[in-house]
């Protein structure tokens, strides 16, 4: 019997390549993808929503998202992904679809986005220059502060796009996901865009 | 053009898909061709204030009843279709 | 290094003396100063002679210091990056700068072309109407090439550009058009009160007309008021100051486009960096200080190199420290064509005389004129002589009839100032008439935004300062920023005095858009002619058609119609404003997305592992698909699908299908919701069954079609096409959301969250024992056709395994998360080598379903119903259902619709293509008996012949009947015979076994 194995690849294993891109010297712009997440839909079912929001409420212990924000929670990051539905965003499996199912068992639609979106940081300098020629949202830091979330367009892709907590230092952090099919591309188009900046590239494990 | 989408605040139009007149009314199910034919194709040309269905597909995905003067492209109103989110609809 | 520059004035001017810089035109090198442009190092070098006019090929010199510039127009750079009807004006010059002119054969000084100006007569308005109307196929052999020869303007570079050029967006509270002293002033008032300001500045320096004219603002000369500023402007963290910058349009809901000139200013580029960019600017609120144009007087001769506005030439005088001439003369209407006289005095130029059209002139002129020794001739300006080496002696008409000579090489000209209207009336705004300044100004503006100085016909400094600065503060204010603008700059009020005067009658030709080669009798002409409205005007002479758009003529043109037809000015009115503003490289409207990222590109999950195996990839919509998987030895696409072909149906093959659109449907109410989406029912579809869809649209036609399965009692589990993913989700959410708000469903693309694959052929399930854990029961028992459940896969993971054929073969589609889906590749690799398991692209893909008969997107064309497609069974008719009632149609039921059947050649070696004519059999093809047409075609391994299915008319009654296929656009005819469009297995026993 043939022996099979299951490695998981993320879709930019092969476009990522960690070293400096662009211009040389300090890097204006950091990007690092986040890989082997948990994503989950959580969708409110017909006149659910205060079910919907009760039960997360209950599990999270902190309130789910009911407009454009994210929030944290001890061990994922909750975050608002259009009206009366947001996305469970957590690593090594504690807030599975699986797991998540039986809570919103009688108040919410799940379903899994785990490898239906590539997830990328922003941070660095430039970050906002970047930005600004992917994605028509206004990211100046008193219209889009910490926690704040935009379901959006990113090169004509829909994305969601937050802000993270600032990186140490106050850099600002900003995440997007992208459909995992269009990630390559939009991969390349922010290389291509930020070229100027000159840009570090990595990838990480970690939630930032 | 930007939409205040009632959900995701003011967006360029780039995120938004138009449908057109959002006026007519499906039928139920049961009525005369000529009803659905009337639904289907006959059309108001409105010069002025004229309701519209737009859906925000690059951004929350909600669709949009969007009242948009046909002369000047201002926008006097935006909310959300009856069963955007997840809303309870009595019918 | 600077000997060459015999007109170069030894002191003054903002250059930068300490900076040489060599630059070629036509040829020959020169030098000028870092801060010079091109056109202020060619006054500087005494270059007179820059062009050669559009079709009179007249020699032109340089008219304006500005992008209103109408004829110093030349080709920069050179290869790649040589770019034509580049203004003289505002490229700023650079080391090793090479420039050409445009429109002159074999030189700028002998043109053999000129002689078209013998020719003038035949050369008026309506020329090209009038000439080359007959015969009309005359117009592309002989016509075009030989007008396009002998007019026009630079030539394209014919390469690709090599450079990068890059969109983005900006935000900001106010946003400001010009840095004169009106928009400074605005940023100021603005800025300081917090508010986020965007100053767009299209020269490479701020300060507008302070750089040339100078003055005083609180009480310190321009030049350091505008020094204080900038820097105060500098310290503002929330005011970005944009240089190099044109705002040149305004769109609706506040958004603005920009083009910023990042690196013109330099031979290429820097490494990484991009050339231009594109600015989409949303912005509260906007004010326009934009300044105005001076406008010229139309007379005999006024396009010899050496007439040129009167500010421009101050400007290269002041700013530049470049004499357009020794010995000016000035030909003025207004008070402010006077400065030009200062400005040439003081750089100890010689000033010939001044022709006023006033019959008045102020004390203070009069006293300059005494102490500077120069005539004032009270009159116009009727000719000139001179050439292409410029002005010689300049014709006066003197008030009271009388004529004077006056001998000069350079002639300034002012007709008074137009303000710049275009971004106020770009939503079709039209601007209004002020007798006072004898000038449109704007007449409101598109929401949000509002004129100020200049722009708004405000000309003296002092009013320019305080309404920029009101305007900024107000704007802020509006913009939700508080107090804090502080005090209002003052300087003085000059005083505007102006007499209208447009057109100087006499002999010669007279040019109002020197760009156009249009002139004054050309408008009469027109008038004559019947062409009086100014949009007429416009079209018929092409005035204010060129690249300049008409910025120094379109006022002209106008007030001239305007006499003609005895009319005034504001009763005549002005043509339609549309921007762009100044001529927007393609190349930044397109920014990053060219060659490779023209668009988006999709991605499969195996696509790198397709690509390892050298599979040809071909474009679906975004995107990449494996098209086939070519092989060592094989000649050709036909043989590797022919043999792909092969391998499945003898074997067993697999093809990435996770292009498919993929929804999960969720909710109480999914199948309800399904069963008025789909003609078909789904409410009654079991727990683990699968079931081919059919979603019409409205009105009755065919919209999209695939299989849905049902995962549990409140989930399904929905395909889409490819094609139409996008579109059937926005499709089902208008359901959900607005027809049908009542049902409990949620709709969420899984998409991109599974790697399905589609294994076919009779060794399918050898094959999927293999991989599958042996726990499941895949026996046709236990997976029946159309069955549809998770499964565990040797190695610990899960998938879905759905038993659906689109190859009529034995078949399974098996999904998995869509990180496993390079690995599911290798493993289908693995389990399938002891059976040859054989990867397929998208064309065995067509060529098993044309054998199979099962329609795709040359079916479903937005043309065919159900019935047509041979699905009419489908259509439940115990429910309602999206375009049950339009599907009843008189016309969509009717009994000769054409439907889709199957041909095939008479001739069995005869290649087949779509797109060809159905005709009935001995008749000749025309529109009258045209029956259908071939929708797809492929060679059948299968048949061992080409195949196709074609809609026919009546198709399906005519099984059996020979029909002629006709192909007018690749010249073929040929006999095909019309069969059942089931060409393999028939009776489906294969896919079902």
């Amino acid at each position: 019997m043939a022996e099979f194995s299951w490695e998981a690849r993320s879709p930019l294993e092969r476009a990522l390549v960690s070293e400096p891109y662009g211009v040389q010297g300090e890097a204006g712009v950091a990007l690092t993808e986040i890989r082997n997440f948990d994503l989950v839909q959580v969708m409110a079912r017909r006149g659910k929503a205060s079910e919907m929001a009760t039960a997360a409420k209950g599990h999270f212990g902190v309130a789910a998202p009911e407009t454009p924000k994210a929030v944290r929670t001890a061990d994922a990051t909750l975050i608002w992904s259009g009206p009366d539905q947001f996305f469970v965003l957590s690593k090594g499996g504690r807030q599975s679809v699986k797991s998540l199912v039986p809570i919103f068992a009688a108040s919410a639609s799940l379903s899994d986005q785990s490898h239906a979106r590539v997830l990328i940081s922003i941070s660095g300098d430039k970050a906002r220059a970047l930005l600004a020629k992917l994605s028509s949202i206004d990211l100046y830091p008193a219209a889009f502060p910490v926690g704040a979330v935009a379901a959006t367009s990113m090169d004509h892709t829909s994305v969601t796009l937050w802000r993270g907590n600032d990186a140490p230092g106050g850099r600002a952090v900003f995440n997007v996901l992208v459909f995992a099919t269009f990630a390559e591309s939009l991969w390349q188009t922010m290389l291509d865009s930020g070229a100027e900046y000159g840009i570090e590239i990595g990838h990480s494990e970690e939630l930032a | 053009m930007r939409i205040t989408c009632p959900f995701c605040g003011e967006r360029e139009l780039g995120e938004f898909t138009y449908l057109g007149d959002a006026k007519p009314v499906r039928p139920a199910p049961g009525a005369s061709q000529d009803e659905v034919y009337d639904y289907v194709y006959l059309r108001d040309n409105v010069a002025g204030a004229m309701e519209e269905n737009w859906y925000h597909g690059g951004g929350c995905r909600a669709w949009l009843r969007v009242t948009r003067n046909t002369l000047t492209h201002e926008i006097s109103s935006v909310e959300p279709a009856a069963g955007a989110g997840a809303r309870q609809v009595v019918k | 290094m600077t000997s060459s520059q015999s007109n170069r004035l030894d002191t003054g001017g903002l250059i930068d003396r300490s900076q040489p810089l060599n630059f070629r035109f036509d040829g020959k090198t020169f030098s000028g100063f870092q801060g010079d442009t091109l056109a202020s190092a060619l006054v500087a070098n005494g270059v007179k002679l820059v062009g050669r006019s559009f079709k009179y090929h007249r020699p032109r010199g340089i008219l304006t210091a500005g992008s209103e510039e109408p004829n110093a127009l030349v080709e920069l750079r050179t290869g790649a990056r040589r770019e034509p009807n580049t203004k003289a004006t505002t490229a700023e010059l650079y080391e090793g700068l090479d420039a050409a002119s445009q429109n002159r054969w074999p030189s700028l000084a002998f043109d053999v072309m000129s002689v078209n100006q013998l020719f003038a007569p035949i050369f008026v308005a309506g020329f090209y109407y009038k000439t080359f109307m007959w015969p009309a196929k005359f117009w592309e052999a002989i016509y075009e090439p030989a007008i396009r020869r002998a007019a026009g303007l630079g030539r394209a570079a014919g390469v690709a550009d090599p450079d990068h050029y890059d969109k983005a967006w900006a935000h900001c509270d106010v946003l400001i058009a010009g840095s004169g002293p009106s928009g400074l002033a605005a940023a100021v008032a603005a800025g300081r009160t917090g508010a986020r300001v965007i100053l767009c500045e299209e020269d490479f320096a701020l300060g507008g007309r302070l750089l040339s004219d100078g003055g005083t603002i609180d009480g310190m000369p321009a030049a350091d008021w505008l020094s204080r500023t900038q820097a105060e402007l500098a310290a503002m963290p929330d005011v970005r100051i944009m240089t190099r910058t044109t705002l040149f349009g305004v769109y609706d809901g506040g958004t603005y486009g920009a083009v910023e000139r990042i690196n013109d200013h330099l031979p290429s580029p820097p490494e990484h960096q991009v050339r231009q960019r594109l600015w989409r600017i949303v912005a509260k609120r906007c004010v326009v200080a934009a300044g105005a144009l001076e406008r010229p007087i139309v007379f005999a001769g006024n396009d010899t190199p050496g007439v040129m506005m009167a500010s421009a030439m101050r400007t290269y005088i002041a700013r530049y420290a470049a004499a357009p001439a020794r010995r000016v003369a000035l030909f003025t209407n207004n008070e402010d064509g006077w400065r030009t006289v200062g400005a040439a005095l003081g750089a100890g130029l010689q000033v010939a005389a001044v022709i006023d059209a006033r019959a008045e002139i102020s004390a203070e002129h009069r006293s300059l004129a005494s102490k500077g020794g120069f005539p004032v001739l009270h009159g116009s300006v009727s000719g000139i002589d001179g050439g292409k080496n410029g002005v010689r002696k300049i014709s006066v008409s003197l008030t009271g009839g009388a004529r004077a000579e006056v001998e000069a090489d350079g002639l300034a000209v002012s007709g008074g100032w137009n303000p710049a209207v275009g971004l106020t009336s770009y939503h079709r705004g039209r601007p209004k008439w002020r007798d006072d300044i004898a000038a449109f100004v704007p007449d409101g503006a598109p929401p949000g935004m509002v004129a100020a100085g200049a722009a708004n016909g405000a000309f003296g400094l002092g009013a320019c300062l305080r309404e920029g600065f009101a305007a900024g503060a107000a704007a802020a204010r509006d913009a939700g920023h508080g107090s804090g603008s502080g005090a209002t700059p003052v300087a003085d009020d000059e005083a505007f005095s102006l007499a209208p005067l447009w057109h100087v009658a006499g002999k010669g030709k007279a040019f109002v858009d020197q760009q156009h080669d249009v002139t004054a009798s050309d408008i009469e002409l027109a008038q004559r002619e019947g062409f009086e409205s100014v949009e007429h005007l416009k079209r018929y002479t092409t005035l204010g058609m060129a690249t300049d758009q008409g910025k120094t003529s379109n006022v002209a043109g106008l007030a001239i119609m305007a006499a003609v037809n005895g009319k005034s000015i504001p009763e005549t009115g002005t043509t339609i404003y549309r921007p762009p503003y100044v001529p927007v490289a393609i190349g930044a409207f397109a920014g990053h997305h060219r060659d490779e990222n023209f668009h988006a590109t999709r991605l499969t999950p195996s696509h790198h592992w397709a690509a390892e195996q050298g599979a040809i990839f071909v474009d679906t919509g975004l995107w990449k698909r494996a098209q086939w998987y070519p092989r060592t030895g094989e000649k050709d696409w036909l043989e590797s699908v022919t043999r792909e072909v092969k391998a499945v149906r003898g074997g067993v093959g697999f093809c990435d299908v996770s292009t498919l659109g993929k929804i999960d449907v969720h909710g109480a109410d999914a199948g309800a919701f399904l069963d008025r989406v789909y003609i078909n029912t789904f409410s009654n579809l079991a727990v683990g069954k699968a079931r081919y869809g059919l979603m019409l649209r409205e009105d009755g036609i065919v919209y999209d079609d695939g299989t849905t399965s049902r995962l549990a009692e409140d989930h399904y589990f929905l395909t889409t096409t490819t094609a139409k993913a996008g579109l059937v989700m926005q499709h089902l959410e208008f359901c959900r959301q607005v027809l049908f708000p009542e049902l409990d469903v949620q709709l969420t693309s899984v998409s991109d969250q599974w790697a399905q694959f589609s294994i076919a052929g009779p060794r399918t399930r050898d094959l999927l024992k293999e991989i599958v854990d042996p726990s499941e029961d895949l026996s046709n028992e236990g997976f029946p056709f159309m069955g549809a459940r998770e499964v565990a896969l040797r190695g610990g993971i899960r998938a879905r395994l759905f038993r659906i054929s689109f190859s009529g073969e034995m078949a399974f589609e098996i999904s998995v998360p869509a990180r496993y889906g390079e690995a599911m590749a290798r493993n289908l690799m693995i389990a399938g080598k002891p059976f040859g398991v054989t990867p397929y692209g998208t064309e065995a893909l067509g060529v098993m379903r044309i054998e199979k008969g099962h329609v795709a997107g040359p079916e479903l064309s937005g043309t065919t119903t159900a019935a047509d497609l041979g699905l009419g069974k489908m259509m439940s008719t115990k429910k309602d259902f999206i375009g049950r009632v339009m599907a009843g149609r008189e016309a969509l039921v009717a009994a000769d619709r054409q439907v889709v059947v199957g041909i095939k050649p008479i001739d069995k070696a005869r290649r087949l293509r779509s797109g060809a004519h159905i005709i009935p059999k001995g008749e000749t093809p025309g529109p009258d008996n045209d029956q259908g047409y071939v929708t797809s075609v492929c060679f059948s391994p299968t048949s061992d012949q080409w195949i196709g299915l074609a809609l026919v008319e009546r198709g399906r009654e005519r099984i059996g009947e020979i029909v002629h296929a006709h192909d007018p656009l690749r010249g073929e005819d040929y006999d095909v015979e019309i069969c059942n469009p089931v060409f393999y297995d028939p009776d489906g026993g294969r896919q079902r076994g």
